[in-house]
């Protein structure tokens, strides 16, 4: 319980700080492209779908890289850190879903002010499983390169097909190649096969980090 | 806290860092883990605070350690890396990760300590020199009151005040709060006189562990007119040899018998401690390939 304390009271104050302030850029970037042409898009869901799940894959590395070393510095068990980790992956995602379903809502108070149009977005549970399994795939590939050293290169196709997994539904995140039309067939089914790809980056954590040596650092 | 270890062996790949090693520590003394460069101390110690799994067993107080929340809380090791520090956090922040973690930790000695070694708060650890760094380490070390706390080369780095100022502060924290405490370091004859207990660790492998006052005992500063020393010293296992004019003093291994001791006090000769370094040179230095 102290490690998920302290977890969610420092990572996700920061995650919410750098959220608002990217907001805020976002907004104030708006306002200077309107100066040269109509505005057509949200700017606040390229943050919230591109910049977003990479920001979330590096607080997902960092958590693993720096501290989990510095848990069992401090008469931590990795399983203990894991287990504290994992059900904050969930609060993390929680909270970066609401800023971004409330930075949805002021952007659209300013656009309709100023008569700006915006694209379509996705649904809150899909940006919230999108960030679960960033945030999980960051931890997944710290734990393999922490572990295996360059070895840890072999998780990244595991780790790009679970990402890449969760960014089809997410308008303005991409698009996938040669299947296009492969979400619109799952359907539903969609949001299973992600909270799947959450699972297996999480059991994929677990598995490598549980008996993880802390290596003297450099 | 009682330490065992049994068939200890850790391995880096090919290297064999700790060899089948075994020995066990009774607890609440000063430990000096003394070893050569490349020894295996650091991966003794890491295996000892469940750093890493262990090929063979380690206990404490009679439980394994590795991943045994129970177990682990009662241990701190601090490597020369600052594993409980990340460059990135300020020095006020590293310490908020000790009173956030540890159950036994004491924030008010914490910063007396960081006010000892005029560490600032507010700097960040990655800016600390060396020597600051170590200094950090040691506040985290001693301030855990951990009941096996391990020190690994806690003194890189450090100034010769700064150096003297932690071994007083190690002293008296003991003294205020015996626990188990396992000190690597290189600079033995600093240390020797806080040491109760010497383990020597060679290519890992266990050289000796012994009481640090037996372990003097082994060895005699011979002094004297310089023909006397050498026909005293005859037969002996001389580490080493200094002169002054005509007067010389022998180190000599071994304990002396009566029958040397007699005549040691008929040729004149005075008879000293041996420095507790140069036993250490002496069992760790492959010489005419034995030890």
């Amino acid at each position: 319980m102290k490690i998920f304390r302290h977890l969610a009271l420092t990572l996700t104050a920061f995650c919410a700080m750098v959220a608002g302030g990217s907001f805020v850029f976002a907004v104030a970037l708006t306002f200077v492209v309107s100066a040269f042409r109509d505005v057509e898009i949200s700017a606040w869901n390229i943050v919230a779908s591109q910049v977003g799940p990479w920001f979330l894959l590096f607080i997902g590395v960092y958590a693993i890289h720096n501290v989990l070393p510095i848990a069992v510095a401090h008469g931590r068990t990795r399983r203990e850190f894991l287990v504290a980790a994992s059900a904050f992956s969930v609060v993390l995602a929680l909270v970066m879903t609401a800023v971004e379903w409330l930075g949805f809502l002021v952007e659209g108070g300013i656009y309709s002010l100023m008569g700006w149009g915006a694209d379509e977005r996705a649904t809150q549970f899909a940006y919230l499983l999108m960030y679960l399994v960033w945030f999980t795939v960051g931890m997944l590939c710290a734990a393999a390169f922490d572990r295996f050293g360059g070895g840890g290169i072999f998780v990244l196709p595991v780790a790009l097909a679970l990402v890449v997994a969760t960014r089809v539904q997410v308008p303005g995140s991409g698009n996938l190649p040669f299947v296009t039309s492969l979400p619109y067939l799952l359907g539903a089914g969609w949001y299973v096969a992600l909270a799947v790809s959450f699972g297996v980056a999480l059991a994929g954590t677990w598995a490598i980090a549980r008996e993880m040596p802390i290596r003297v650092r450099a | 806290m009682r330490v065992e270890v049994q068939g200890l062996t850790v391995r880096y790949g090919d290297v064999t860092a700790i060899d089948d090693m075994s020995f066990s520590l009774s607890g609440n003394k000063i430990y000096g883990l003394l070893g050569r460069n490349g020894s295996g101390k650091t991966s003794l110690m890491s295996a000892l605070a469940g750093y890493r799994r262990p090929s063979g067993s380690v206990q404490l107080d009679g439980v394994p350690v590795f991943e045994n929340a129970a177990a682990m809380r009662q241990v701190c090791l601090v490597r020369h890396s600052a594993d409980a520090a990340d460059k990135g956090d300020k020095v006020s922040y590293v310490l908020e990760y000790g009173a956030a973690w540890r159950d036994t930790w004491d924030n008010d000695y914490a910063l007396e300590l960081v006010d000892l070694f005029k560490i600032g708060l507010k700097t960040k650890v990655g800016e600390l020199s060396l020597g600051q760094r170590s200094a950090l380490g040691v506040v985290i070390g001693l301030a855990s009151r951990s009941p096996l706390t391990m020190l690994d080369e806690s003194h890189l780095g450090m100034d010769t005040p700064t150096r003297y100022a932690f071994y007083d502060t190690l002293l008296n924290d003991f003294m205020a709060h015996p626990r188990t405490i396992i000190i690597s370091t290189h600079l033995i004859e600093e240390l020797s006189s806080l040491l109760e207990e010497v383990v020597i660790i060679d290519g890992g492998r266990l050289v000796l562990q012994e009481e640090a006052d037996v372990l003097r005992s082994r060895g005699t500063e011979v002094t004297g007119n310089a023909s006397d020393v050498d026909e005293f010293t005859v037969g002996m296992t001389v580490l080493g040899e200094k002169s002054l004019g005509r007067t010389k003093a022998a180190m000599v291994y071994g304990a002396l018998d009566d029958e040397q001791l007699v005549r040691a006090r008929q040729l004149g000769l005075e008879l000293g401690p041996i420095a507790l370094q140069d036993l250490f040179v002496h069992l760790t230095e492959p010489v005419g390939g034995k030890r």
